[in-house]
This record gives C-alpha cells, structure tokens and sequence, in this order.
C-alpha cells in the first residue's frame, strides 16, 4: 500500500509518501509561503533529481494539487496515477481528551478537532484545512489523523491535574497534555528493539529536545509523565521557551512592565530559553560554540539548561522508581555532544556510565552511547514521527478494510 | 474579494498604524504619501513602533523584518490600480478627501471597496465626489490601532449593501477586530460621546471643581478607564478634539457641543498634548507621562 502523509502549517505543507511493503519512502518534500503569489514547491523524489517550483499557490486544496501532480510528474514523479495512493495520514498538534491513539477520518472526528481550536489556535485550523485539501483532491481515500498529545493520554489523573480549583477542568480542561507524543511513542519502541528486550519491562526516559523539548517517563510502554502541560510551554528550558518558572512571575511581570496577555505569551515563547539568557542564540551549536570560547554567557545559557534536563530525569527516575533506558532524541539530542556528555556525567548516582568515544559517534542510526558497565542504557534515537504517522495509517486504514 | 493587498493613503499617526497593523496581519500594504520625505518618515516611525515591541516582547526580530517588508511606499496614486481595497487616512480636511476619493476613484476598479477612516465627516458628501459610490464606506479605527480591537463601520446613504457585508467581513475575519455597524451621523459613536466627555471634564476643570489630575484619576480609578477623559485629549491632540467638537457643535447646532474655552485656549497656545510634549500633562518623546 502507498500512502502519503501530510503535515499541515497555516501557510505550510510537509508530504511523504511511503511504500508500506518495505516502509521506504518514495518522495518527500515542503510547501511554503501558502496564500502568496511567489509560494514554493521543493519536492525531492528518491533516487532521482530534487525540484523546486515557485507559483501562486493560494490555500491548502491548491497545495495538495501540486504536490499530487509532481508525484505523478513524468520527470519528477514516482507514481503512474493519483490512484495508487490508497491512505493519507495527517499529522494533528492537538487531540484533547478525545483522542488516546490515532483515528479514522469522518465528520465526528473532524466537528471534534475543531471543537479543540480553542486549545490549539494556531495548530489545529491548518490540520483541518490540510483533511479538507486531501478530500477535495483525493475523494474516497481512506484519511487518518495522528495526534502529538495521543500518546500521553495514558497518563494517571494525579499526573495530568493541576493542583489549582477543579472547576477550570471542568469547564475549560485546564489540564496537562503534553506534546511530541508521536516521537517519544517511536523511540520508545525503536529503544526496546534495539535492545531486544520486552517494552513492557522497560523503564524509558525518553529526551526528545529540539527547539522544543519534552521528557517522558514511558513505562510499560505507556507514557506516565511528560513534560510540557497545558501547552508546549511547560517543562525544559528551550531555545526560546522559558519552560518550568513560578507561576507568579508572569502576573508580577504583567504588573511591572504593564504587558497585555499577547505580550506576555509572546515574551514566554520567544523571547525566553536559551534566546534569553544568552543574549544572542537559540540554537543550541551557537551556545555550545560560544561556551567552548569561553563566552560567559553561552555558558550560563548551557549550564541552566543542562541543570533543568539533569534534574527533569531525576524526577522521572523517582517517577518509575527507576529508570532502566535514557534515549537522546530530536535536534539536540541526536547532535549534540557536549549536552548528552554534561547531562550524563552528574547522573552517576543512578548508575549511568557514559562511554565518550561512543558518545561522539555521529550516525542516522540508533546507538548505545553507555558502557557495558552501565547500570542505565543509553541509546540515541533518531525519531521518524512521519514514519509512526504512516504505520498508524497503515493498520487503521486495514482494521477498518 | 480574496483581500491580500491594501491600499493605505496618507502617513500620518493612524495610516502608521493601520499600515503596521494591516503587515502584521500578513498583507501587503501600499502606503501612499505626496512626497518621498513624508513617506519615509512614516516608515521610520513604524519601524520605531515595532522597536518599542520588541523592546516589549510583544514580536522577535525577525517578524519586524517581516512585517516591515510588507510595507511598499508609494507616491502616485496610479499604483493603487491593483489593490483588493483602499483606506483613506488623511487629515479631517473635507475638501481634501474628496479629491483623493475622487482620483481614487479613477484608479481602482468599481469592484474595490473605497473606505476612509475618517471619525466625524459626513460619508455621503465624501462619496459624493466619486462615480461609484455604492463602494465607498467609512472603516474608523482607533488609535493605538494595533491594540483596540473596534472598527466603526459606517454606511453612508449610498452604500451598498455588498460593501457593507465585504467590509464587516475584512474587519472581523482578515484583520481580526470587532466591527459595528454605525448609520451615518456626526461623530458616529466613539467619537461623539468620548468628545463630550472630554469637554465636559474641560468645564469641570475650567470651573475649578477639581484638578486635571484628580480629574483624570476619578474617571480612570472610578470607572476603569485607561487614562482620564484629560490624558485622552492630550493623546488624540488638542488641536483634533477641537475640531471635532467644532464639527458637530456646528452639524447638530446644539450648546452641549460648543467646546470649552480652556481647550481653545490651549490650542491657541500650541500646547497640543503627546505631540507637543505638553497638554494638560507632560510628555517626553516617547508619548510617556512625566
């Protein structure tokens, strides 16, 4: 079966498509600057010539067409006909309470992820824009959504309460969700194979840290704890995210400088992190860089997100009541060296024992980067969340033939 | 009418508004002023007020680029051609507005929606000057534009319905404020009845009953204004609060209308608020109270 899967922005449009017999991808590529006349196309079809193209490409329906039409290009395209796609799988941030695993496509599901813009607003409406698109080009392919939150949806209520008045629950589900479900799901279970051990008796911290970054503590192969909370704003420290800060700061800040509630989220979500405290960067290899010359303040950026990793492991630690497997994921935590090396070197109490030549091998690989020694396994795991988007496809699509 | 380009025609306080408003948004806007220095002071004024964001975290570095590479300064009304819609914002001049809206009208096709933001002329007379105007409508804004979400949509006598339901539509959807919907009158709504109120504290201070500041505080304090009736007149510009008054003390012909002695006198005196440093309070050059 081949299937596509999309990954919608408001004015974006990521697509694989997947050959499920051998799970190999036949094309991938990016669509940006919707709802401009100078939109571009990069698609980049396995095994043959990548290609870019910049038209007018006004909405989402107009998108999935192009894309479509280089799929089946003569030049560019791997298929003969749109008809060989037999599923689309989309990629959704938000699925609330309603969704603890991906689903089939159709109106209730549909009226549900709108009902959860309120939750979402800048995430959700592309996701639906992007199912609408699909329908219009592709009528009667079977369309499955996958949501970032799904997977967390195992977590125990103790866990995803906050301990503020029950009402804001009942009446706007003031909760904790989490995010990058999809991703620690994946490495999770890509972990257990690697080591050829039952998922089920495994204790995971899985780090998945990029821009954004989010811990959780899988065990049984269900997500018991995760990180970010009500939004991806909880939890690490991240490139321009405050992460975890007392509550109060935010009030008191509004009070001091006299910010609207815009200004404050703004100030939180991209103007804190790393951004801030370095005073220059974002990314991560800036700040490694900046520390490795001594610059005090790429150091102090370092060190505060190192200690906030550091201390987010043991709690999930003491969460499981031990911790069997760490796995280093996304952005950072396949790339950066001197971050897994820091982290691990003061987790010595829980028995992990980091081997440094096995730490700086660079691969696209799953890897152990812990000694034989080691009481805690250490892996890096590149995530492939589009991958876990199209097996989810893959299988409803078949339950439900 | 897929709104995506908009024309912004004079460079003044509210079209740096609107214009920065309109970019932030994600539509391109053409900004109109009569000569190149003009227009590049309006733009160096925007750029200063997205500074003033960013210094408040309200947008990062790289939305000002992209906010500021939205703006496209323009003199001559002959590239407006290919705008969705045009938006009038210079100075309360009748005469003034009625020339552009009637080169406007040459320029845009019938289809475009015409609108001004004017707060107290009348629409039928600016409409007056066009050939079309069933697509001449009234989109008042208030300052600071960014940050209050109300737009007076007002329907001159001629203005179609179509217009209307288009108008409503960019104001609630595209740039995402609320609109209502105001029949044509002096000073509509917002207008009409904050002047009043400013006069009214003018009589009160000029009658010695209290002091500007107390003044000021009893309304903001009292009833949760943002700032008093006196700092307001001080931000919108003696010199305009005047006019309007004198607008439609002359349109209604009624006394509670007339405008306070202690703001003509004000005015004479060029002491004219924000702008001048000096009103009823004090000013440094960032607008803020000293």
């Amino acid at each position: 079966m081949k299937l596509l899967v999309i990954n919608a922005g408001s004015s974006s449009l990521k697509y694989q498509l997947y050959d499920m017999t051998d799970e190999s991808v036949l094309a991938k590529g990016l669509v940006e600057r919707i709802g401009m006349d100078s939109s571009i196309l990069n698609h980049k079809p396995t095994g043959k010539e990548e290609v870019t193209e910049v038209s007018e490409i006004l909405e989402h329906t107009t998108a999935i067409r192009k894309v479509l039409d280089k799929l089946t290009d003569k030049e560019h395209g791997v298929l003969n006909s749109v008809e060989e796609i037999q599923a689309v799988g989309h990629r959704v941030v938000h699925g609330g309470e309603a969704f603890k695993g991906s689903a089939l496509v159709t109106g209730d599901v549909k009226s549900e992820i709108r009902r959860l813009f309120d939750l979402a607003p800048l995430h959700n409406p592309p996701a639906i824009l992007g199912i609408n698109a699909a329908e219009k080009n592709m009528s009667g392919v079977p369309q499955v959504v996958a949501f970032d939150t799904a997977f967390h949806q195992t977590m125990d209520e103790k866990v995803y309460l906050y301990p503020i008045p029950k009402v804001l629950y009942k009446k706007h589900r003031v909760r904790r969700y989490g995010a990058h479900g999809t991703s620690h799901d994946y490495v999770s279970k890509v972990a257990a194979e690697y080591l050829n051990r039952p998922l089920e008796d495994l204790k995971i911290i899985t780090c998945h840290i990029g821009n954004g970054a989010s811990l959780t503590a899988v065990k049984d192969g269900k997500s018991m704890d995760t990180s970010m909370g009500l939004t991806p704003l909880e939890g690490l420290m991240m490139g321009t995210r405050s992460g975890d800060l007392d509550p109060a700061v935010v009030t008191f800040v509004m009070n001091k400088e006299e910010l609207s509630i815009s200004e404050v989220n703004s100030m939180l979500n991209k103007h804190s992190g790393l951004l801030a405290i370095s005073g220059s960067s974002s990314d991560m290899r800036d700040i490694t860089d900046g520390m490795a010359e001594g610059e005090p303040n790429s150091t102090l950026a370092f060190e505060m997100y190192e200690y906030r990793l550091r201390k987010y492991i043991g709690s999930y630690a003491a969460a499981m009541n031990g911790v069997d497997v760490i796995v280093f994921t996304a952005g950072v935590g396949e790339n950066s060296v001197v971050v897994r090396e820091k982290v691990c070197e003061n987790l010595t109490y829980l028995g992990v024992e980091i081997d440094p030549e096995l730490n700086k091998v660079r691969s696209g690989d799953p890897r152990r980067i812990s000694t034989p020694n080691s009481k805690v396994e250490v892996l890096v795991i590149p995530t492939n969340e589009e991958l876990m988007i199209a097996r989810d496809t893959y299988r409803i699509v078949q339950e439900n033939n | 009418m897929n709104f995506k380009k908009i024309g912004v025609i004079g460079g003044g306080t509210m079209g740096q508004g609107i214009a920065e408003m309109l970019a932030a948004k994600g539509l391109d806007v053409l900004l109109v002023e009569e000569t190149n220095d003009k227009l590049n002071h309006a733009y160096s004024m925007i750029e200063m007020s997205l500074d003033k964001q960013l210094e408040k975290w309200a947008i990062t570095k790289a939305e000002k680029k992209l906010i500021l590479s939205k703006i496209h300064k323009v003199t001559h009304f002959a590239e407006l051609g290919t705008c969705d819609m045009v938006i009038e914002t210079i100075s309360e001049d009748l005469d003034a507005k009625k020339k552009v809206f009637k080169q406007l009208d040459q320029v845009c096709p019938s289809n475009i929606i015409l609108a001004s933001n004017t707060s107290t002329l009348s629409l039928t007379e600016i409409a007056g000057s066009t050939k079309y105007p069933e697509r001449v409508i009234g989109m008042h804004f208030i300052y600071p534009v960014a940050k209050i979400n109300l737009v007076e949509i007002i329907r001159g006598l001629k203005t179609s319905e179509s217009t209307f339901e288009e108008t409503k539509l960019f104001v609630e959807e595209v740039v995402d404020k609320h609109g209502i919907m105001v029949y044509e009158s002096p000073g509509f709504v917002t207008s009409r009845i904050i002047c009043l109120m400013i006069n009214e504290a003018l009589h009160v201070l000029g009658e010695g009953v209290a002091t500007a500041e107390d003044i000021d505080d009893a309304m903001r304090i009292g009833y949760q204004f943002q700032y008093g009736p006196l700092e307001m007149a001080d931000r919108f510009g003696l010199d305009s609060v005047l006019a309007a008054l004198e607008r439609m003390f002359r349109e209604f012909g009624e006394l509670k209308y007339r405008p306070s002695f202690v703001l003509k006198k004000m005015v004479r005196a060029g002491s004219l608020g924000v702008k001048t440093g000096e009103g009823f309070f004090k000013y440094d050059k960032d607008g803020d109270r000293v």
